[in-house]
């Protein structure tokens, strides 16, 4: 068993009681590091962050600290924070139990960040179907307003900060940021093309930061203990904190695992922790980032889990969702659902996401039910290659990479489709 | 000016500028379906991609603003693959149905496709198919051949101010329709099948008309109002058959408005007097020109007149009626008519936000320019009144006095004048025509006179060559 380090979230999850402001001050010294941030200027504040090798937590990995400093100083109109807490990617289930267990560490996190940037309002975006999550987000915002830590002159330091829960309406592709500020500006939820940056005209045309819920909850670490130390908790140069880790599939004890980043491999967090494959079967494939992340063989997963390590091996961390799949499971069935999931999320605005992500779907169901053809598979790779890096937003990328890792890596499960006409376990 | 690098040409540009833009200075071009330089970009089609130096992304070339010394290759390998990989996906769905597609010949999708695409299909899917829609009275969707561009969209969002044309549902099945179901609103709307760049958005007007390879193309003004759009009017066998919007940066950009648009068919209706006429019996009827022309100075002879010029008349026309008149209409008064309410140039104003203006003719400004006065009412005396006129002015009230129509007009319109002298719309003359804002613009004739209609200057030269009193005699002897 790999040696623990220091866990900042997890010791917190599954308990009523943590929500409350009473237990946030109590137990985690809370909103004492927005007291300090107050005081501190926000150079210093950014700097802080840039120090704490903090990668986003919402997918694409890029240092917060760097992002903040995009941050224009001075601005014609109003700046904006947004919490990205759509997690709408499939395995992912991290940034849901600190909405839940502990709401004000993330309202911490916000007022901090929106003093950092210079906005005085911030939106929590969560996705539609977290209706119990929003509830009680906004009672914890309901408490920080009581409390004085939300609103006008915050703590009497003259912070002003305001923070609003908005919810999706079920589309995966609202958590692409641009997508996101469409939809929370009232229009279509599509992504816009970029340039120019959120941080240059996001919402309203404001410039804006966005950032994934676990990255704004480490906000608040980092301000009372210090860059360098949450650097530290990571075990690899560029990578800092901890990280939380959501486990699924076949294993045996499926659910959030939280250690420093960069601090055990893939093999070791599915068995070490998440207790090895269900029935002992053997381990068939493993998705190490949620579902867009292109799939590993068992003969891959000696690898770090962390940001740099799997992207050296053409997969990603992600969100830290790692989806594991044992031999009982058709890996065809399983990839034609992978398809089908972003084929049915593209906006439809561009035409490789739109256009390929459903035709390499219909491929994969007539493989996946015997009506596949030779020169499907040579197909699949060339459609996968046509949408890889040329649509507007990421979502291609993520349809693509699957395809083309699970055909090239399984290449032989699925001759076995089209040859025998079915599946061969069915 | 900077400078960047377009396939090994060195290409000047002005910041700002995006590359389909500086290419296209330098002869280059780079395919694209939704950008129009009119409409904001969105980059959305991924047609335009292009390769540069020191990107290892493919980028769009409608978002990207050239830089000092950006190296951009327009025609290179992967670029090629991507331009045909897009064709591909395009073209999936896509009905294939040029042979009876009103856009085939003149269709962004299918000369690109000849361009840039792949002549073998390995498609074996089911395709997408919708049901036609009808959008009210200017336009005809069928979905099937949208290519999902949405210049459709922002047209209507960015220039005609109406949020009407929206996408519903989402990726593979988005369909671009009216927000309600209900039919479009905007009077621009035509602009969206000029700018539509499949057979997607189709003229009802002109479906299944004519193969728009067989049209001879006439760059020309529109008579609508007093901006005096760049129009083109498209003919074949002597016949319109459709009027489209011209690039005009500094009129109407890219745009014109449904009434201008339409406005040609007058000139072929069958309403319309193409022969001269002559009052007989109580009704007007068809006459050689000789006894029309006979009829018409009868009618003035040894009368008060007063001469109405149309402000739809060429300042060509105007001035000719200026320098003839006091020779043919001795003492007769001359003022100008065109819109009711509408009596002199700074009564014109914007009719909306967009491009029409409350003058109704094309020449209102030209006609003040020569000095014509603004018709309010009639002198006081007048027995007899001479029209001159284009086809467009509104005629003003008459109160019954011994008529003469010179130009066009309909049955109706003529029916208590005593001749018609048959002459020229704006389609079948060219002239100048002089905008609210002072701009002098061309007419070009477009097609041959219709029927026995004759220029001005050859209905005046009749006129004076004709003797009245000779001629009411055969006038009456023979009609
Ligand atoms: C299709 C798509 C879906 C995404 N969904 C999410 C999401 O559900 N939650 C999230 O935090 N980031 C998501 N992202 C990433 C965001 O665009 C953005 O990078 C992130 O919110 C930035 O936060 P971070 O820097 O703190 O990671 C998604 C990106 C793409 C392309
Ligand atoms: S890649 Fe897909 S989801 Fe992203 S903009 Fe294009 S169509 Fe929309
Ligand atoms: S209808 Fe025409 S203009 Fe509109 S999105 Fe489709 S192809 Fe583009
Ligand atoms: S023209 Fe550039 S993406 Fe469509």
């Amino acid at each position: 068993m790999q040696q623990q380090t220091e866990t900042l979230f997890i010791q917190h999850f599954g308990k009523e009681e943590s929500r409350s402001l009473a237990y946030f001050r109590e137990k985690m010294a809370g909103y004492s590091a927005l007291r300090k941030a107050l005081g501190m200027s926000q150079d210093d504040i950014i700097n802080e962050m840039k120090r704490a090798n903090l990668r986003g937590r919402g997918g694409a990995g890029f240092p917060a600290g760097v992002k903040w400093g995009f941050i224009p100083k001075q601005s014609a109109k109003p700046k904006y924070l947004v919490c990205n807490a759509d997690e709408s990617e499939p395995g992912t289930f991290k940034d849901r139990d600190i909405m839940r267990y502990i709401p004000h560490l993330l309202i911490e996190g916000m007022v901090i960040g929106g003093y950092a940037i210079g906005a005085k309002v911030g939106y929590i975006y969560i996705r539609g179907e977290y209706t119990r999550e929003a509830k009680l987000l906004n009672q914890a915002i309901s408490e920080a307003y009581d409390a004085g830590l939300l609103g006008k002159n915050i703590l009497g330091l003259g912070h002003d900060f305001d923070l609003t829960v908005h919810r999706g309406a079920g589309a995966y592709i609202c958590g692409e940021e641009t997508a996101l500020l469409s939809s929370l500006e009232g229009k279509r939820g599509e992504p816009r093309v970029k340039p120019p940056f959120p941080a240059q005209a996001g919402a309203f045309g404001g410039p804006t930061i966005v950032n994934n819920v676990e990255t704004l909850a480490a906000v608040p670490f980092i301000i009372n203990r210090g860059g360098d130390w949450f650097a530290g908790l990571g075990k690899l140069e560029r990578s800092g904190g901890t990280r939380l880790f959501g486990v699924s599939g076949h294993v045996k004890k499926p659910g959030l695992y939280e250690i420093g980043a960069g601090s055990a491999t893939l093999r070791q967090i599915i068995y070490d922790f998440a207790g090895g494959i269900l029935h002992d079967k053997k381990l068939k494939a493993v998705i190490p980032g949620g579902s867009s992340a292109p799939v590993l063989t068992p003969e891959e997963i000696d690898v770090i889990a962390d940001v740099d390590t799997l992207a050296k091996i053409g997969t990603m961390l992600g969100s830290a969702s790692i989806v594991v799949v044992s031999e009982e499971y058709c890996v065809v069935r399983l990839l034609t659902r992978i398809s089908k999931f972003y084929a049915h999320e593209s906006c439809g605005q561009c035409t490789p996401c739109r256009e390929g992500t459903r035709w390499m779907t219909d491929v994969l169901y007539r493989i996946e039910h015997g009506h596949g053809r030779e020169e499907d598979l040579a197909l699949l790779l060339d459609l996968s290659n046509n949408i890889a890096g040329r649509t507007l937003c990421p979502l291609g990328d993520a349809a693509a990479g699957p395809v083309a890792s699970f055909v090239k890596k399984f290449q032989a499960d699925f001759e076995a489709h089209i040859r025998g006409g079915k599946c061969p376990s069915a | 000016m900077p400078k960047c690098i377009i396939d090994g040409r060195e290409v000047e540009f002005t910041p700002g500028q995006n590359l389909i833009e500086v290419a296209k200075s330098a002869g280059i071009v780079i395919p694209g379906f939704c950008y129009h330089p009119g409409l904001s970009v969105v980059a959305q089609c991924r047609m335009c991609a292009v390769e540069i130096e020191k990107m290892p992304k493919l980028q769009t070339a409608c978002s990207t603003a050239a830089t000092e010394g950006m190296v951009v290759k327009t025609r290179s390998e992967r670029v090629k693959d991507a331009q045909k990989s897009v064709m591909e996906f395009l073209l999936i769905n896509h009905p294939l149905d040029c042979p009876i597609c009103d856009k085939a010949g003149e269709c962004d999708l299918q000369d690109r496709s000849f361009d840039y695409g792949s002549p073998y299909q390995r498609y074996a899917e089911e395709r997408r198919t919708f049901e036609d829609v009808d959008m009210g009275p200017v336009i005809k969707k069928n979905m099937n051949r949208c290519i999902h561009c949405t210049r459709c969209i922002r047209f209507g969002d960015e220039i005609a101010g109406i949020r009407e044309m929206v996408a519903i549902h989402r990726g593979n099945s988005t369909e671009i329709t009216t927000l309600t179901g209900l039919p479009l609103e905007t009077e621009y709307a035509g602009n969206y099948a000029d700018i539509c760049p499949t057979g997607s958005l189709t003229l009802k007007d002109f479906r299944f008309k004519k193969r728009v390879w067989f049209l001879k193309k006439v760059p020309t003004i529109c008579e609508g109002c007093s901006r005096g759009c760049s129009l083109e009017l498209h003919q074949s066998d002597n016949v319109i058959y459709r009027c489209v919007a011209r690039e005009n940066l500094e009129v109407n950009k890219y745009w014109i408005c449904d009434e201008g648009r339409f406005n040609f068919h007058y000139v072929q209706a069958p309403e319309r007097l193409t022969e001269p006429a002559a009052r007989q019996g109580g009704s007007l009827q068809s006459a050689e020109w000789s006894v029309a022309v006979a009829k018409a100075k009868a009618t003035i002879v040894d009368k008060k007149v007063t001469v109405l010029v149309g402000s739809d008349l060429t300042q060509e026309e105007a001035l000719l009626l200026k320098e003839l008149a006091p020779k043919h209409f001795p003492g007769a008064a001359m003022f100008h008519f065109g819109t009711p309410g509408i009596t002199a140039g700074q009564h014109d104003a914007p009719a909306d936000k967009i491009l029409k203006r409350t003058s109704k003719t094309s020449n209102l400004h030209g006609l003040e320019q020569l000095g014509f006065e603004g018709l309010v009412t009639l002198p006081r005396g007048t027995e007899a009144v001479v029209v001159f006129r284009g086809g467009r002015a509104t005629l003003p009230d008459l109160g019954g006095l011994a008529t003469v129509g010179v130009g066009v007009f309909t049955a109706a319109e003529a029916e208590a004048f005593q001749a018609v002298l048959p002459g020229l719309t704006f389609t079948e003359k060219s002239g100048t025509i002089v905008n609210f804002e002072g701009r002098e613009q061309q007419l070009k004739r477009v097609i041959l006179p219709l029927g026995q209609a004759k220029p001005l200057a050859e209905i005046l030269t009749m006129w004076a060559n004709v003797g009245a009193a000779a001629v009411v005699a055969r006038a009456g002897a023979k009609v």
